[in-house]
């Protein structure tokens, strides 16, 4: 990922409301957040606080009700095509993983590359070198029932990283795995983000698992209860 | 893995669903393109009848229910025969019969002078006498299948003739028929003065299309004809059957495309979650429902190439209806194919549109969230 040229901000979510059955629930009432460039933020909180609604509304996902979303400095209420955007800009790693279960695991990854102007062969290459990234490699022609938890969840990483995107989202990425698999997950997040400068923002309610970030934000009630540094969370 | 890779694995890793939808599929392309080979034979049959004499066009009774109750009085022939553009118009009463195996022996009745003109050659004996009302001629294909030779006598709905000769008018149905004197057949026929077609040939020069409205519009109860498109003026039950074979095709469509727009409704059901997917990790609406709407072609394409096999088979079986023996002579021409190819592609587009539409309006979000 080259950061030349590109807005300092990855990430920025400027009193962003997201209500819902007709302004009876408030799942988002005015968050505030930016995430620097190459950044690691974990996004914490108790069920129905509106941390995977925002995420969502991050991903492109869903739109807010008001308030501006702003990923690599453009307005995401301003981009026409929002498909070719997500496509391009942002990977996205979910809890239960969602690969397809009647593709392998090498074609599962290049899924994303589809409409992309990789040919046929550089598809297949790209995902070849991504699951060796993830450390599958040589299990690329399994399907995905034949693997751990763990590692689909690490397909689902790589597939994520398959367009190189600047800013990578994750919700509740080690919610199904086991300890072993949270650790290896977790270590993975952090190699890549290292060598690839890569953003990331993860939705987790696990305390031990937001540690691991470089920053901790904190929904309540559809607000920011707290944004602290890691070290001193 | 390519696009159309994808596409066809997707219909691969629901082998059971694609098998049940193309069986059904081609029960309806099986029915398209059997009766498009059937059609297209009657009427090869029905035209061989008009081309039976060398004519340059044939003049019937305007819109029979068949070619063969088509009647000419002789004195309209005779008004034919006299336009100047006429080189020779020869009247000929058609008649077919059961004998031995073919239920639609042909019996051309001919006056003996007008063989020549007809297009007949005598390759073995002689023609029969001008007069005569038991002699006949047999075509070369008719007395090879009888095993008659010139002498042999022949009876023919109890009456018996002597075959004076062999004769060859270079066509199979005429080849595979009987001639006789005019007269001798209208005897048996019960069709005094009349006859089935005028077979006309002009003399050299003249303007064919508008010979033939002058003709038609001189005589409004007769039609020319010219070419199988003609056709349909003179055999209304050749116009039922077209008609019919277009309605079966149209049927096959709709039921078809039913039939698909059933499966990829299924599929698009249990697929909502994978949609949901596609659409998160970025791919275009249009991409979705082109890979819908190519599941459901290649679907489609399966059942069609079944189809096309089945038909053959289908045709087969009908060539052995004793009702249809000797008149079904398929042909099997790129039009059955290219309408097979049609439908199954109309049965794909217009079954899959509907679900690819759905798809492909999915919200990534609702999608993922559903089991």
């Amino acid at each position: 990922m080259n950061d030349a040229g590109r807005h300092p901000c990855a990430i920025e979510a400027i009193d962003v409301r997201k209500y819902f059955d007709r302004g009876i629930v408030h799942a988002l009432d005015g968050v505030a957040l930016s995430v620097e460039r190459g950044e690691f933020v974990a996004i914490t909180g108790p069920s129905g606080s509106g941390k995977s609604t925002l995420l969502h509304l991050l991903a492109a996902l869903d739109t807010p009700t008001s308030g501006t979303i702003r990923v690599d400095g453009e307005d995401l209420d301003r981009i026409k095509d929002l498909n070719r955007f997500r496509r391009t800009h942002i990977g996205l790693v979910f809890q239960l993983h969602n690969l397809l279960p009647h593709l392998d695991v090498a074609k599962n990854v290049q899924i994303p590359m589809f409409g992309t102007h990789r040919s046929h062969r550089e598809r297949t290459e790209r995902a070849d070198v991504l699951l060796a990234e993830v450390d599958l490699e040589g299990k690329g022609r399994r399907l995905p029932t034949e693997l751990s938890g763990g590692e689909r969840q690490r397909v689902a990483i790589a597939r994520a990283l398959a367009n190189d995107p600047s800013v990578v989202l994750a919700d509740e990425p080690t919610g199904s795995l086991d300890s072993a698999s949270v650790e290896r997950v977790l270590g993975l997040f952090r190699r890549l983000r290292a060598e690839t400068g890569m953003t990331l923002v993860m939705v987790t309610h696990d305390r031990d698992v937001a540690r691991t970030a470089d920053r901790i934000v904190e929904i309540r009630d559809g607000r920011v209860a707290a944004d602290t540094s890691s070290s001193a969370a | 893995m390519s696009f159309a890779g994808l596409v066809v694995h997707n219909v691969w890793a629901r082998k059971m669903r694609t098998a049940l939808t193309a069986v059904a599929i081609a029960i309806g392309v099986m029915t398209v393109v059997t009766l498009a080979v059937v059609t297209h034979s009657l009427r090869d049959t029905a035209v061989a009848v008009l081309r039976t004499g060398k004519a340059d066009f044939t003049v019937a009774q305007k819109g029979v229910s068949d070619l063969l109750y088509s009647s000419i009085d002789q004195g309209e022939l005779a008004r034919i025969q006299a336009y100047p553009e006429v080189e020779h118009a020869v009247g000929a009463l058609i008649a077919t019969t059961k004998l031995g195996g073919n239920p639609l022996f042909l019996q051309i009745g001919l006056p003996q002078q007008d063989l020549t003109p007809f297009g007949v050659t005598v390759i073995r004996g002689v023609p029969y006498a001008p007069n005569a009302t038991n002699q006949i001629m047999l075509g070369w294909r008719a007395a090879d299948s009888l095993g008659k030779n010139v002498g042999d006598k022949i009876t023919i709905d109890s009456n018996t003739f002597t075959v004076t000769g062999i004769f060859s008018v270079g066509q199979v149905f005429g080849d595979s028929g009987s001639m006789l004197p005019l007269t001798a057949l209208q005897a048996n026929e019960r069709k005094p003065g009349n006859v089935t077609l005028a077979f006309v040939q002009v003399k050299k020069g003249t303007n064919i299309p508008a010979f033939r409205k002058r003709i038609e519009r001189d005589h409004p109860e007769l039609a020319t004809v010219q070419t199988q498109s003609d056709f349909g003026r003179v055999d209304r039950n050749l116009q039922l059957i077209s008609a019919a074979d277009q309605g079966a095709t149209v049927l096959a469509l709709v039921i078809g495309a039913i039939i698909v727009m059933n499966t990829m409704l299924l599929s698009f059901f249990e697929r909502t979650r994978e949609f949901g997917v596609l659409r998160a990790v970025g791919w275009a609406r249009t991409r979705i429902i082109v890979m819908v709407l190519g599941e459901a072609l290649v679907i489609s394409l399966l059942g069609a190439a079944a189809g096309v096999g089945l038909a053959f088979g289908a045709t087969r079986a009908l060539q052995q209806l004793p009702d249809l023996l000797g008149i079904l002579k398929p042909t099997y021409t790129s039009t059955e194919f290219w309408r097979a190819l049609y439908v199954a592609a109309g049965m794909a587009f217009i079954g899959g549109l509907y679900p690819a539409l759905r798809a492909a309006m999915l919200s990534p979000l609702e999608a993922l969230r559903r089991e």
